[in-house]
């Protein structure tokens, strides 16, 4: 198996309804990064790195001085969009960690949006400039309103009812009536709640659409080697890619682009990475900021042809420890929690350490697919480290 | 004529690279003077021969609907009073690869289609602060195209 770099723990704060923290952003980061850091039996002050995306108010040095590090050797987070990049965020850490640049790299996202408002809003007055101008001049201002673009063409394309768009939204809530965890246990989704619901931009439903949410997750990665004095079964960083792409928006409906979620060069460098094939895969964490570029995401990482979609996505072959294809086994970003995705790694790695409350049996390779629609694309394969 | 999302809707902020696009009267697409490339959104050079000689060419705006997003859901407070409305995605015939956001000013959101025919029109306004008039490209379904 590749991958020096093993995750030792797993931490996250509990989770909330968009403004529902009786905590700040910054106290929900230190409190997972402290629960991870314990989960893997490692002393907090001895983490020496940290990776994060799109995260700038949760800085390194501020975390570093609120938790007592004894010294920070490593920090980054990679450029571009948002959600995108929380697997190139574990790809950071294992790059880090595997170089020997640091020896105990904490990946996490912290997010508060009732602390610090909403995504996908727009207050802006007056004018528009840079690339924005040809998008938001014409009222495309939303990533929802960006995918809907996408997914609305790849729907008609490949012929594809935008009924299977429901089939992924039930399997998330399926999955998160088994997670304690979840913000929607015990708030089951209906076939007829979802079609009842109102349109948000066609082809998206609100159930289409991921939940804002207060909350943050955080891993430790190390070296392979400290395994052994390690708390919790560790679990390898098989492999993991970013995919180049244009940017987003305007840029990414051009041409060859079109339509498109930035994971057809994130599939070949993976599973070239990682020397196994889509088949082999046991569970899987889709990033859904909207159904309809997560079913393109699993398509474009090979899951599944765009002409079998009909047959094979479809709540009762994804839903359950049981399934086919086992997706979202915690209720992922719709019905778990939306921590910008984080959420999703955690549960990749409590799959391969036998932990999840969607247990799928066996599991030797669990994979983590970022948010789609948005480049760079990034996804990252974990399994056993013995 | 009335801009379709209001006359209080935001305006361009005109800089080198799109004022071409906003003021011409007649669709501008950035294309490289030295090998013939079309390219959106603008950049400082040629994405296809690194040229830096790039600027707006002349488009006869004819185009097709690749794509349409109805948006039902206002997430701006402005635009609470124009839901529903379409923003459709725009192939132009004569800049290949380039697509363009739009909407479509002579068609409700429900007769659009994947494939229809469009050509451009014209949404004015004048700046506020500069006087200066503008000339925003908008859509036209083209009943007369075969």
């Amino acid at each position: 198996m590749k991958g020096r770099a093993i995750v030792a723990g797993v931490g996250e704060s509990p989770y909330y309804e968009r403004g529902g923290s009786p905590d700040t952003e910054f106290q929900l980061a230190c409190l997972a990064i402290r629960r991870a850091a314990a989960d893997a039996g490692i002393d907090v002050a001895d983490i020496d790195g940290f990776v994060s995306y799109m995260d700038a108010r949760n800085d390194p040095l501020r975390l570093a001085a609120a938790l007592g590090l004894r010294e920070l050797r490593w920090s980054a987070q990679p450029w571009g969009g948002g959600g995108n990049n929380m697997a190139a965020a574990v790809q950071l850490a294992d790059a880090a960690v595997s170089a020997g640049y640091a020896r105990n790299v904490v990946a996490f996202r912290a997010l508060a949006q009732g602390q610090f408002g909403r995504f996908g809003q727009s207050r802006a007055v007056g004018r528009v400039g840079g690339e924005f101008v040809f998008s938001h001049l014409y009222g495309l201002l939303s990533p929802a309103q960006e995918c809907a673009l996408h997914t609305a063409r790849f729907l008609h394309d490949h012929h594809i009812a935008a009924d299977v768009l429901c089939e992924i939204a039930l399997t998330c809530y399926a999955n998160a009536q088994r997670n304690p965890r979840a913000i929607r246990y015990g708030t089951p989704l209906t076939r007829e709640q979802y079609y009842a619901a109102r349109w948000i931009v066609e082809p998206f439903r609100l159930y289409d659409c991921c939940p804002e949410n207060d909350g943050a997750a955080a891993i430790v990665v190390t070296t392979r080697e400290r395994a052994r004095d390690l708390r919790a079964k560790p679990v390898a960083i098989v492999a993991a890619a970013q995919g180049l792409g244009p940017a987003y928006g305007v840029s990414g409906f051009q041409g060859r682009w079109f339509p498109g979620v930035f994971y057809r060069g994130v599939a070949d460098t993976l599973w070239q990475h990682a020397g196994c094939r889509p088949s082999e895969v046991d569970v899987l964490q889709l990033y859904e900021n909207f159904t309809g570029p997560a079913l393109m995401a699993l398509c474009e990482m090979g899951f599944c042809a765009p002409e079998d979609v009909a047959d094979r996505v479809r709540a009762d072959r994804m839903s359950g420890p049981d399934a086919e294809l086992p997706i979202n086994t915690s209720g992922g970003n719709l019905g778990e929690a939306y921590i910008h995705g984080f959420e999703l790694v955690n549960e990749a790695v409590r799959q391969v350490r036998g932990e999840s409350t969607c247990q799928v049996a066996n599991v030797d390779l669990s994979l983590a697919v970022a948010g789609p629609g948005y480049a760079p694309g990034s996804a990252v394969l974990f399994g056993r480290a013995d | 004529m009335t801009r379709y999302l209001g006359d209080d809707w935001l305006l361009p902020a005109l800089d080198a690279q799109n004022r071409a696009y906003f003021t011409a009267g007649e669709l501008k697409v950035q294309a490289c003077r030295a090998c013939g490339h079309a390219q959106h959104p603008p950049e400082d050079l040629c994405r296809a021969c690194g040229s830096h000689d790039v600027g707006p060419r002349r488009s006869a705006g004819r185009g097709r609907i690749e794509s349409i997003a109805v948006v039902h859901h206002a997430v701006h407070p402005q635009l609470k009073l124009r839901v529903p409305y379409a923003v459709v995605l725009v192939s132009v015939d004569d800049a290949p690869g380039v697509s363009l956001l739009g909407n479509v000013v002579n068609g409700a959101p429900s007769e659009l289609r994947i494939g229809a025919r469009v050509r451009v029109a014209f949404e004015e306004a004048i700046d506020p602060d500069s006087g200066e008039r503008l000339l925003i490209p908008q859509w036209l379904l083209d009943h007369t195209a075969t």
